[in-house]
């Protein structure tokens, strides 16, 4: 599982161009009769082959920054770039595209499709791109690279079980082979370990700095775990609705 | 971004998932089916009865019928014939008085019955009737069609080929030799070979189907039956006449089963001379101002003429020939109509019958739309957090929209085919069906006594079949169409977080 996943499609390192940056990011959400503000203010930046870790407490906003920063939901101030361009600007078609073709998503809870196989769950983005007569042209190339994900995730014997015969670890990793199916630049994961066993978490972790290191992988991590979060290149706290660096107040 | 608004594979793959893996949304579909295959079962069954009704209406009538609503009838008939069969588009016409009277069967008690005359070696060319007649047509072709009677395919031909022979000349002539009529009534002073025969409706002889369809009271001695029959002959001024003519006695030559209840229960067929002459409507050659009379004149078009042209062309050569008369003013003017609109108040009536009860059926089936509207609805709300991953994925919010009314078109057409089948199935099997009902559970519920025929209408109509299957797929379309647009407006971080 820590060997490398050498089938991802990411940015050159060696840009110092934000592939994703973010300007004065607010949001707030509606509590009953009072509102709170959860981003008060948030600057951000991510570099190409870059994988920055969030770290914060449960409820600080991490989730939402996430979310935003993953054309998932809208700010109700400030700007997010994506290579350069508002992404305000986007359609909610071309936010759907954007999601679909150029980010990955890692959930805490995996979200895996239930009524779908794990290599069915993998295929999921291909399918939403792709119409019927072009994913049957390309089906044999989609299928191969789709179980070469999954055999690099050590899932090889687990092509057709549905995500209730799976451990926890392995529908993480099948939500990771799901996410990278599509080679997203970007490598969006939600507290990817957090609800798994240290093991099976560490295990986890492996996997993405594999990807990180040999395939050179965006990756945008948000956890509470400070432990999890020092396999990034660089830390960033969520703190009263700001980023911080670790140690600044 | 090029294929995303064309034949998208997840739709078609997830909607096949969740129709092969969640279960509930079969309830659905056995909603659409059991709707379909009702509605389809009610509107052939009631559609079949009135396409039968309006054969038997139409067989027993011209295709326009010439008449003025009095029954002292009116005059000039035979010159209107005439110049009516000269139309090009008309191939024959004839006089019919249509009269009321009182029978008096073997001496029995009188009844009130509805009398006809016709001119029954010109009928042939006018409608069906003579197919009507037991002993002049039907009962060769029972004959022909009885299976247990172990005649040759060419036998059965032969049998067919001579009732059709014999339906175009249909007569009044007496059935027996003189000297049996003489046995029935030895004491009779008159000449009882020169009585003229009469055919009764069926009902009027007591002659009916049980419940299983077999033929009640027609009797060996049917033909040796004689009646007496009284008519009320009106004088100018529609009074009644004040000299009643005394009762005429006919010989029972033949029964009709028209399938029409009005004339097989209540009406008797004579000679149009005698009831003319009985009516006192022969007129006086001698005095132009008392002409012969009838009540109705039927006119048979030629086929693939236009009925309303036709019965416009009669309409202006009846009025010519009483402008030709001077009898433009009248009370009672012949007037030409349609027989659709004479028989219009009976059609009418089927016709509402048949609405009615699709409309309420109609009504049942909202059930099934409102079904699949919950079940969809409770799929939704137990999906919405696949939806947020739908949305996370990629998928827009019209393609998760998709997924739904696919879903919904999916149990629209495969329900809407399986009830075509059932439908199907049901209806070209009913009368089996309904036989097995009355074996086994006693139950009959289409009685061929009061439905006036022997067997429950079975075709389907295919205009009827596409507008049905059409409507059930629409239905559920619609149904699917609120949930779906709940889906496709869900927000996906709120439905990830769904729980």
């Amino acid at each position: 599982m820590t060997q490398a996943i050498p089938t991802t499609g990411p940015a050159p390192a060696s840009s110092d161009q934000p592939i994703l940056s973010a300007r004065s990011l607010k949001k707030t959400f509606k509590m009953g009769d009072s509102q709170v503000t959860v981003l008060k203010s948030v600057d951000l930046a991510l570099k190409p082959g870059e994988f920055v870790a969030i770290e914060g407490r449960s409820g600080s906003g991490k989730s939402t920054l996430l979310h935003l920063l993953g054309a998932l939901d809208t700010p109700d101030e400030g700007q997010i770039f994506y290579t350069g361009k508002d992404i305000a600007q986007y359609t909610a078609a071309e936010r759907s595209h954007l999601r679909n073709t150029q980010f990955g998503f890692v959930f805490q809870f995996y979200h895996l499709l239930p009524e779908l196989n794990v290599i069915e769950n993998t295929l999921l983005g291909t399918m939403i791109e792709y119409s019927w007569f072009a994913f049957k042209a390309k089906k044999h190339d989609l299928r191969a690279r789709a179980k070469e994900l999954l055999t690099q995730l050590g899932l090889e014997h687990r092509l057709k079980h549905r995500p209730n015969q799976l451990s926890g670890g392995e529908r993480q990793r099948v939500a990771i082979a799901r996410a990278l199916m599509n080679k997203p630049k970007v490598l969006f994961a939600d507290e990817p370990t957090g609800n798994l066993d240290t093991e099976t978490g560490r295990q986890i972790m492996a996997v993405l700095e594999s990807l990180h290191r040999d395939s050179g992988q965006t990756i945008l991590m948000v956890t509470h775990d400070r432990t999890i979060a020092r396999a990034a290149d660089r830390t960033l706290i969520l703190r009263d609705g700001r980023l911080v660096a670790p140690g600044e107040h | 971004m090029s294929n995303r608004d064309s034949l998208l594979l997840y739709k078609l793959f997830l909607i096949l998932k969740y129709l092969r893996k969640r279960r509930i949304a079969w309830v659905s579909l056995i909603a659409v089916t059991l709707c379909t295959a009702m509605v389809l079962i009610v509107i052939s069954v009631m559609g079949g009865w009135l396409r039968m009704f309006r054969e038997s209406f139409h067989a027993v009538a011209g295709d326009v019928i010439v008449r003025n609503h009095s029954l002292r009838g009116f005059p000039y008939y035979q010159e209107m014939i005439n110049r009516i069969e000269k139309l090009p588009d008309v191939e024959a016409a004839a006089p019919i008085i249509k009269a009321y009277g009182l029978v008096n069967i073997i001496n029995g008690a009188s009844d009130g019955v509805q009398v006809i005359g016709l001119p029954i070696d010109k009928i042939a060319q006018i409608n069906e009737f003579p197919k009507s007649l037991y002993r002049q047509y039907q009962q060769l072709i029972d004959e022909a069609d009885d299976k247990t009677n172990g005649l040759t395919s060419d036998q059965r031909a032969k049998l067919r080929a001579r009732a059709a022979e014999q339906a175009k000349h249909p007569s009044f002539d007496l059935p027996l030799k003189c000297e049996d009529y003489k046995e029935v009534l030895p004491k009779s002073t008159n000449d009882v070979c020169k009585y003229p025969g009469l055919i009764a409706g069926a009902g009027v002889l007591r002659i009916h189907k049980d419940q299983q369809g077999n033929i009640i009271g027609r009797g060996p001695q049917l033909y040796r039956y004689w009646i007496k029959l009284t008519v009320l002959p009106l004088e100018k001024g529609e009074k009644l006449s004040s000299t009643l003519p005394p009762a005429e006695t006919f010989w029972v030559v033949d029964d009709s089963r028209t399938k029409v209840w009005q004339y097989d229960n209540n009406t008797v067929y004579v000679p149009f001379k005698n009831l003319q002459k009985d009516l006192d409507m022969m007129g006086t050659p001698s005095d132009p101002t008392d002409p012969a009379r009838t009540s109705e004149i039927h006119v048979k078009i030629k086929p693939g003429a236009n009925l309303i042209t036709v019965r416009d062309e009669v309409q202006k050569t009846i009025d010519q020939v009483m402008a030709d008369h001077d009898e433009t003013v009248t009370m009672f003017p012949p007037e030409a109509e349609t027989w659709e609109q004479v028989n219009s108040l009976w059609l009418g009536a089927i016709e509402k019958e048949k609405l009615l009860v699709t409309f309420l059926f109609g009504i049942i089936s909202i059930v099934a739309i409102f079904l699949i509207f919950c079940i969809f609805y409770m799929i939704v709300m137990e999906k919405t957090k696949d939806i947020g991953i739908l949305k996370a994925v990629g998928a827009t919010s019209s393609g998760v929209a998709g997924i739904f009314l696919g879903y919904g078109l999916t149990i629209g057409i495969v329900g809407g085919l399986l009830g075509l089948g059932a439908g199907y199935g049901i209806v070209h099997n009913i009368n089996y069906l309904h036989e097995q009902m009355g074996r086994l559970l006693h139950v009959q519920i289409w009685d061929p006594e009061v439905y006036a025929f022997d067997t429950i209408p079975n075709t389907m109509n295919t205009h009827e079949v596409i507008v049905i299957v059409s409507i059930a797929v629409i239905a559920s379309v619609i149904g699917a169409l609120v949930p779906a647009i709940r889906a496709a407006r869900l927000n996906p971080v709120e439905s990830l977080r769904w729980e």
